[in-house]
């Protein structure tokens, strides 16, 4: 049997960043399009680590923190603008961000 | 560990973090002076960090594990970043009113912004990279939509944060993808690395990192935000983003270029040399017909990332476009930042910036309507401004790699028909504040009244003109004094 190696972690870590992208791309709604974002993110962390691991080196487990760091500021300015947003039209559809037209 | 290495950065977080706590302390009226300060501050920064400082720039530094470099090359562009702060914080000075939300924020935003920016132009391995980016882009979500009452500014800002997000998550896999490919975060190791472990990883993965710098420097295909976004920001951000995050972008694309150009990865820069056509056509021809000065002033941006993509390539393709890149950057900060100036000056709170507010400018200020023409007129290339003598060394540069390559005359071609289709919107803009038509002239609202300009603004609008005019007229000056800064510079 054929133990799992770095090949398998990074065709899984492309299959969620795929996912998180197709989130972002086909999904409407501000808040959903944010959550393809942190798949893509968490995608990207779980390549590094597992790289990390089979390389034998730890570099990219260090930028996992500063990504995992990163992303909780992303997260804690892009809520809050989101709830101004909805604030304001209430709706977080992006259909409804329209007034910068030519 | 060097701390010498970080010694702007450190200062100008102490300055943030100044301006941050003495708005809490500071009575409300008072408060509107602080932009001020900190453009004053910056400006005494840089004028130590010229002469009195003793910045050995003949001798490339490293620090941090490899992560920071200090050369010629990363002290010029700070300079340039801290110019551009202390340019942007003058124009926010008459903003603040418009803001509604703490100037004292606001200021500590934009010099935290300016860290990263720093940080940027020494980043030399990719977790330097990816923070300074990222150091950047946050500071800029909250930036982009400071006016909160403002439904443009918060859609701009949603706009950034979606987009900005995205290319964040690509950059990220990228350096996964690098980091799997070869083994390390460091730009230096790879340089040295032959052959490396797995080509094919590596190749993906910086052909992700390029998109995601892509975004930062709004080229074809990235670009798609830089309109929305530039209109619907505040004006003084807009200026910040135009000018200083495009160069960190810049920055950050050059050095990553630099070190990992070798034979197998020669598939990258034809693709960026198509990129550079699409963005120099793509900008020039939307240029044309825009009507709205923000949005114009993003489709100039596109255009001129295309410009100066061409001396990146050139740059890692091993010709010597240190001097070109610099100089075109300087003549584009000075003409973007004196246009900034005078749309966040004429336009009043809550307009749109169309070209329409121009109208009969010369009559109401003269000042700023020359101020205005000359910015205009070097952007667009004209000569013999400072925009002029910069696309034409890049242009040079060009020729330079048609001899080996002539697919490369293409390049050039698109590059001449592009400057040409930019004089369009030039006189577009000259007629607006010159001759404007009569029929536009009895709708105008505006008064005729001039427009109070305050005396700091008319100092950093002198500057930039000075700057403009002396770029245009006396090249050679400017060029020694950046060939005296980058003269022992390597890539390292």
């Amino acid at each position: 049997m054929k133990s799992v190696g770095l090949e398998h972690y990074l065709i899984v870590c492309a299959l969620l960043f795929c996912l998180g992208l197709l989130g972002v791309i086909i999904q409407r709604n501000l808040i959903v399009m944010y959550m393809g974002l942190e798949l893509m993110l968490n995608a990207a962390n779980l390549a590094l680590v597992a790289c990390s691991h089979f390389l034998n080196k730890l570099d990219g487990q260090i930028l996992v923190f500063f990504v995992i760091t990163v992303a909780a500021a992303e997260v804690a300015v892009g809520l809050a603008l989101i709830v101004a947003i909805c604030r304001r039209k209430q709706s977080t559809d992006v259909a409804d961000l329209n007034s910068l037209k030519l | 560990m060097n701390l010498q290495l970080i010694t702007l950065e450190v200062v100008v977080t102490l300055i943030g973090a100044t301006i941050l706590l003495g708005s809490l302390w500071l009575p409300a009226d008072k408060r509107r002076h602080l932009p001020l300060v900190a453009a004053a501050a910056l400006v005494v920064l840089l004028i130590a960090h010229c002469f009195a400082m003793g910045v050995d720039t003949t001798t490339t530094l490293h620090g941090f594990g490899g992560g920071i470099v200090q050369d010629g090359f990363a002290i010029c562009l700070k300079r340039l970043f801290l110019a551009s702060a202390a340019f942007v914080l003058a124009m926010s000075a008459p903003f603040v009113e418009r803001l509604r939300a703490g100037p004292g924020e606001f200021c500590a935003l934009i010099l935290f912004a300016l860290v990263g920016m720093l940080f940027a132009a020494s980043a030399n391995d990719f977790v330097m990279l990816f923070v300074s980016v990222e150091l950047i882009t946050v500071t800029f979500y909250v930036l982009t939509s400071f006016q909160r009452h403002e439904t443009r500014s918060l859609e701009a800002g949603a706009k950034y944060l979606i987009l900005g997000g995205v290319a964040t998550g690509l950059m990220v896999f990228g350096i996964s993808l690098i980091f799997a490919g070869s083994g390390t975060m460091s730009l230096r190791e790879i340089s040295k690395l032959d052959p490396l472990p797995n080509l094919m990883l590596f190749n993906a993965g910086l052909l992700l990192v390029v998109a995601g710098l892509g975004f930062k420097i709004a080229i074809v295909p990235f670009q798609l935000w830089a309109p929305d976004v530039y209109q619907g920001s505040p004006t003084p951000v807009t200026a910040f983003l135009a000018v200083g995050s495009k160069i960190a972008g810049f920055a950050l694309l050059m050095r990553l270029l630099r070190h990992t150009s070798r034979p197998e990865t020669g598939f990258l820069l034809d693709a960026l040399a198509a990129l550079a056509a699409f963005s120099m056509i793509y900008g020039s021809l939307c240029a044309i017909w825009q009507r709205q000065l923000k949005r114009l002033m993003a489709y100039i941006g596109i255009s001129s990332a295309g410009y100066l993509l061409i001396g990146v390539i050139a740059m890692a393709k091993g010709f010597d476009g240190t001097k070109a890149i610099l100089f075109y950057l300087a003549a584009y900060l000075f003409a973007a930042m004196a246009t900034f100036t005078v749309i966040g000056l004429i336009s009043k709170e809550g307009e749109d910036e169309r070209s329409e507010i121009l109208n009969g400018l010369h009559k109401r200020s003269p000042g700023l309507a020359l101020t205005l023409t000359l910015s205009i007129v070097s952007l667009a290339g004209i000569p013999p401004l400072a925009g002029f003598f910069g696309k034409f060394l890049l242009l040079q540069l060009l020729l330079e790699m048609a001899v080996n390559n002539a697919a490369y005359y293409w390049l050039l071609g698109i590059a001449l028909a592009c400057i040409v289709a930019s004089l369009a919107f030039f006189f577009g803009i000259i007629r607006a504040v010159y001759w404007p038509s009569d029929v536009a002239l009895s709708r105008a609202t505006a008064p005729a009244a001039p427009i109070p300009t305050s005396l700091p603004l008319k100092i950093s609008l002198a500057i930039c003109v000075t700057g403009i005019i002396l770029l245009g007229l006396q090249p050679d000056v400017f060029l020694d004094l950046i060939q005296e800064t980058v003269r022992a510079f390597r890539w390292q």
